[in-house]
């Protein structure tokens, strides 16, 4: 600092006051009314802000699982499958894609979809037939477990 | 929609985070749900294809009133689209049809109450579903449906794509409108009057009666 000395320093204003409001503010530039100008108003509002988008991380996790199945359950519908049927039956075929990805396929790559329902609905009628059947006939090819390790 | 539903599924691109009214993206900002943003021109008529509003026409007759709702508030809310967001807007219309003759399950056409108060003292109303159907013959349907959907604002917005006829009549512009009429959720059973008398003639004898037991024989 080029001020030395004390009298020299106690002489000196705050001089970037517009700067320290402004970083405030330009956080509640969009909330509704006196809030988004006044810096004593807009603090507290643009602290709570923070705090419930913080809390919030959590809860986005919840709500994107919660529409990939909303999501993936249309889909398998349109297949002719229920959602439970389609996850556990995949599952059991070894398919680990998780919800993400199967929404996403479900809406960018259909026939993708398309495929992976008919084999989730194969592997459920061979387990229908391992449960029911009398054990005359072959193994299902689908329900085969390959051990990678 | 049902032809070209495997093909006709979203070109649409998420659109990026730097949306209209922000010009940085909020601190713990949600995906934007997928809307009709610009796709490349030669994907136009597929992606309008997708998040277009469908019309679809629905049978009541026979069929109870509990299931009917339960497929059109599906319908009407758009969770029968891989696409569905809950901001995007994008359910169908839904025409249902025979709605005075829908068929309540067990008893309740007898025991099922409606009630409602109309805000003044001693005003406690108590119908049955009869005497509400017999008063409007839409109404039952409708009070089922708007039980079912969401409890948000954009109910009354689902309600308004909702469109109920008592009978077999629909005005010509929704007619034409129609795409594709909804499987019945109920098998409706056949009377017994309703098979011809080959059909009686050929199911088989469950178990053979006594002579003298025998109606058809005059003895």
């Amino acid at each position: 600092m080029v001020l030395l000395g004390a009298p020299r320093w106690l002489r000196s204003r705050l001089t970037d006051r517009f700067w320290r409001v402004q970083e405030v503010l330009k956080y509640a530039r969009h909330f509704r009314g006196r809030k988004n100008r006044c810096y004593k108003l807009a603090v507290r509002s643009v602290r709570r802000a923070f705090v419930k988008s913080t809390k919030a991380r959590k809860e986005k996790k919840r709500f994107l699982r919660a529409l990939w199945i909303t999501r993936i359950e249309a889909a398998s519908l349109e297949h002719g499958l229920k959602y439970p049927a389609f996850i556990s039956n995949l599952l059991k075929s070894q398919v680990e894609l998780n919800r993400k990805m199967i929404a996403d396929l479900a809406i960018y790559e259909p026939k993708t979809f398309k495929s992976l329902a008919a084999l989730a609905q194969r592997r459920r009628q061979e387990g229908f037939l391992a449960a029911l059947g009398d054990g005359k006939e072959p193994e299902g090819i689908f329900s085969r477990i390959v051990h990678h390790y | 929609m049902a032809v070209a539903a495997p093909t006709a599924r979203a070109a649409a691109l998420a659109p990026p985070l730097t949306a209209r009214r922000f010009r940085f993206p909020l601190p713990g900002a949600l995906p934007p749900p997928a809307r009709a943003a610009m796709a490349s021109f030669t994907k136009a008529a597929q992606q309008w294809a997708t998040f277009a509003r469908a019309w679809y026409l629905l049978d009541a007759k026979m069929q109870p009133p509990g299931k009917i709702a339960a497929v059109t508030a599906v319908r009407l809310e758009g969770r029968h689209k891989p696409i569905y967001h809950a901001l995007s807007d994008c359910g169908d219309h839904v025409v249902i049809i025979n709605t005075r003759h829908i068929a309540f399950s067990g008893n309740k056409w007898e025991q099922k109450v409606y009630s409602s108060h109309t805000g003044y003292p001693g005003g406690f109303k108590q119908v049955t579903a009869t005497q509400l159907h017999m008063k409007d013959p839409t109404a039952i349907v409708k009070l089922t449906i708007y039980r079912m959907l969401p409890k948000n604002l954009q109910r009354r917005t689902l309600m308004q794509r909702l469109h109920l006829f008592p009978d077999d009549v629909i005005p010509e512009d929704i007619q034409k409108n129609l795409v594709e009429e909804l499987p019945q959720p109920r098998a409706v059973p056949k009377r017994l009057d309703e098979y011809t008398p080959e059909e009686i003639a050929a199911f088989p004898m469950v178990w053979t009666p006594l002579p003298e037991l025998d109606l058809n024989s005059h003895g």
